[in-house]
C-alpha cells in the first residue's frame, strides 16, 4: 500500500512538473519565410570584391581585391519589383558607377520561386544572369549578388565580382 | 555593282587575314595541358603547300622536333585544318621532357619538310604557370576580359633595370589595341596608388576609357609605369619601366 501511495505520489509531481512547464498560450508563428519577398525593395551597392579564381585555385597570392573605392561603385542602385508574390519588373540607375548590371529595366525571374538562386534578368533579347550570395532576410539583411566570368572558349571560370546591397 | 562588292570581299578578305592567328584550343593552357595550335599560313611562304612540318621552340631552347631542318622528322608533321591552315596538337613537358616549372614560352613556324619555304617566327606565347611567380610588372586578374576592373601592378623589387629599381612611380600608361593591332584612341595615363611599401598599382575598365572602331574589339593592351629619380646631380628625372603586353580573354 506504502508502495503504491509512494508511487502515485512520484507520478502526479511528474505530471504536475511537465504541465507547469507549458506555456499559457502558443503564440502565433506568423506567414512561413518567403525568401522571393526579401528580395524586393530598392537596393544600393555598399561593396564590390573581385576574385581571381584561377589564382584562388592555385593557391596564389592576390587573390581577391576589395573595388569598391575604386570606383564610385555606391551610386549603383538596384530596384526588384513582386508582382502578386512572383518576380516582377527591375530598374537599375547606376549613375557614375560602372554598370555592374548593363540592363536598365526589364523584367526578372528566378531558377526556383521558394529557393531562388540565379536571378535573370531580361530586357528584350538581352538577358543577364546573377546567382544569389544569400537572402535577406532575419538578421541578414545584405543582398548579395554574384556575377560570373568564364573563359569563352573553355568555359573556365576565370573571376567573380560579389556586390552587396543595403536595402533603402 | 560588281567592283564595289569586289572590294568588300577584299577588304574583309583582309580583315580575316589579320584575325587572330594561330589560335589555340583551350586558349589557356599550363605546360601540362594538351594544346592544339591552328595557324592559318595564308599569305606567307607556305601558302598552297601540301604538307607542313612545325618548328618548334621556346625558351628551354630547341624542342626534339628541331633534328633537322632539311629533312623535318614524321612526328613534326602538322595536319591538314582546312585551305591553308595547318594544326598540332602537343603538351610542352612531354614534348620537352622538363617539368612545368622550367617551361615560361614557345615559339614556333611552320615549314616545308626540306626547309625551302617557311612561315616567319610565331609567338613568344606564354604558359599558364602553376606556381606564383613574382615579377615586376602584374596584372590583377591575370586573365581579364575588356569589360573587366583591370589592376596594373608594378613592385620595384623586381625591377631589371637601375630605374627601374630605384623610380619611385607616379603614373602608368595604357595604351590599347584591336584585333587587327590599330592603337584604339590615345594612350591612357592613370595615376598610382601604393599598396605596399614597394608596390604601385592603378586601376582602369578597358571598355569604359576605350572605344573601338565600328566593327571592332578591344584585343590587347600594353602598359608601364612611369615615375621619378635623381640623377647623381640631384636633379629629377623622369624614367619609365619597360612595357608588357596583355590579351584580352574574351568572357561569358
Amino acid at each position: 500500500m506504502k508502495l503504491i501511495l509512494k508511487t502515485g505520489t512520484w507520478v502526479l509531481a511528474a505530471a504536475l512538473l511537465f504541465a507547469s512547464c507549458s506555456p499559457d498560450a502558443k503564440k502565433d508563428l506568423g506567414a512561413p519565410r518567403s525568401n522571393i519577398e526579401s528580395l524586393a525593395g530598392t537596393w544600393k551597392l555598399t561593396k564590390a570584391t573581385q576574385v581571381d579564381e584561377d589564382a584562388a585555385r592555385k593557391g596564389f597570392p592576390y587573390k581577391e581585391m576589395d573595388i569598391t573605392s575604386l570606383f564610385p561603385y555606391t551610386n549603383f542602385v538596384l530596384t526588384l519589383n513582386l508582382n502578386s508574390g512572383a518576380p516582377g519588373t527591375f530598374t537599375t540607375t547606376p549613375g557614375t558607377s560602372p554598370k555592374i548590371i548593363k540592363l536598365t529595366s526589364g523584367s526578372w525571374t528566378v531558377d526556383n520561386i521558394e529557393y531562388p538562386k540565379d536571378i535573370t534578368l531580361t530586357s528584350g533579347l538581352i538577358t543577364e544572369k546573377v546567382t544569389l550570395g544569400g537572402y535577406p532576410v532575419g538578421p541578414y539583411n545584405t543582398l548579395k549578388l554574384k556575377a560570373e566570368r568564364k573563359d569563352a572558349s573553355t568555359g573556365k571560370l576565370l573571376i567573380t565580382y560579389t556586390y552587396e546591397f543595403a536595402k533603402q | 555593282m560588281k567592283k564595289l562588292l569586289s572590294l568588300l570581299l577584299l577588304i574583309t578578305a583582309g580583315l580575316a587575314v589579320k584575325a587572330q592567328n594561330p589560335t589555340f584550343s583551350p586558349s589557356t593552357f599550363t605546360a601540362e595541358d594538351q594544346v592544339t595550335l591552328t595557324f592559318d599560313v595564308t599569305g606567307t611562304g607556305m601558302a598552297g603547300a601540301t604538307e607542313a612540318f612545325i618548328w618548334l621552340w621556346g625558351n628551354a631552347g630547341d624542342s626534339p622536333l628541331n633534328s633537322s631542318w632539311t629533312n623535318s622528322p614524321d612526328a613534326a608533321k602538322m595536319t591538314a585544318a582546312g585551305t591553308n591552315k595547318w594544326k598540332f596538337t602537343f603538351t610542352a613537358t612531354v614534348m620537352w621532357g622538363l617539368p612545368p616549372a622550367a617551361l615560361t614560352n614557345f615559339r614556333f613556324l611552320v615549314k616545308k619538310r626540306d626547309g625551302s619555304a617557311q612561315t616567319p617566327d610565331q609567338g613568344p606565347f606564354f604558359f599558364d604557370p602553376l606556381v606564383f611567380v613574382p615579377t615586376m610588372l602584374r596584372v590583377f586578374p591575370a586573365k581579364v576580359g575588356a569589360d573587366d576592373v583591370v589592376t596594373v601592378n608594378f613592385d620595384k623589387t623586381y625591377g631589371v633595370t637601375t630605374n627601374e629599381q630605384r623610380m619611385t612611380p607616379v603614373s602608368a600608361t595604357i595604351t590599347v589595341f584591336d584585333e587587327t593591332g590599330v592603337q584604339v584612341g590615345s594612350p591612357l595615363t592613370l595615376a598610382t596608388r601604393s599598396i605596399a611599401p614597394t608596390i604601385w598599382a592603378a586601376t582602369f575598365i578597358p571598355s569604359a576609357s576605350f572605344t573601338p572602331g565600328a566593327g571592332h574589339k578591344l584585343a590587347k593592351f600594353k602598359y608601364k609605369f612611369n615615375g621619378t629619380i635623381l640623377d647623381p646631380s640631384g636633379a629629377t628625372v623622369t624614367v619609365s619601366s619597360s612595357e608588357t603586353e596583355v590579351i584580352f580573354t574574351t568572357m561569358q
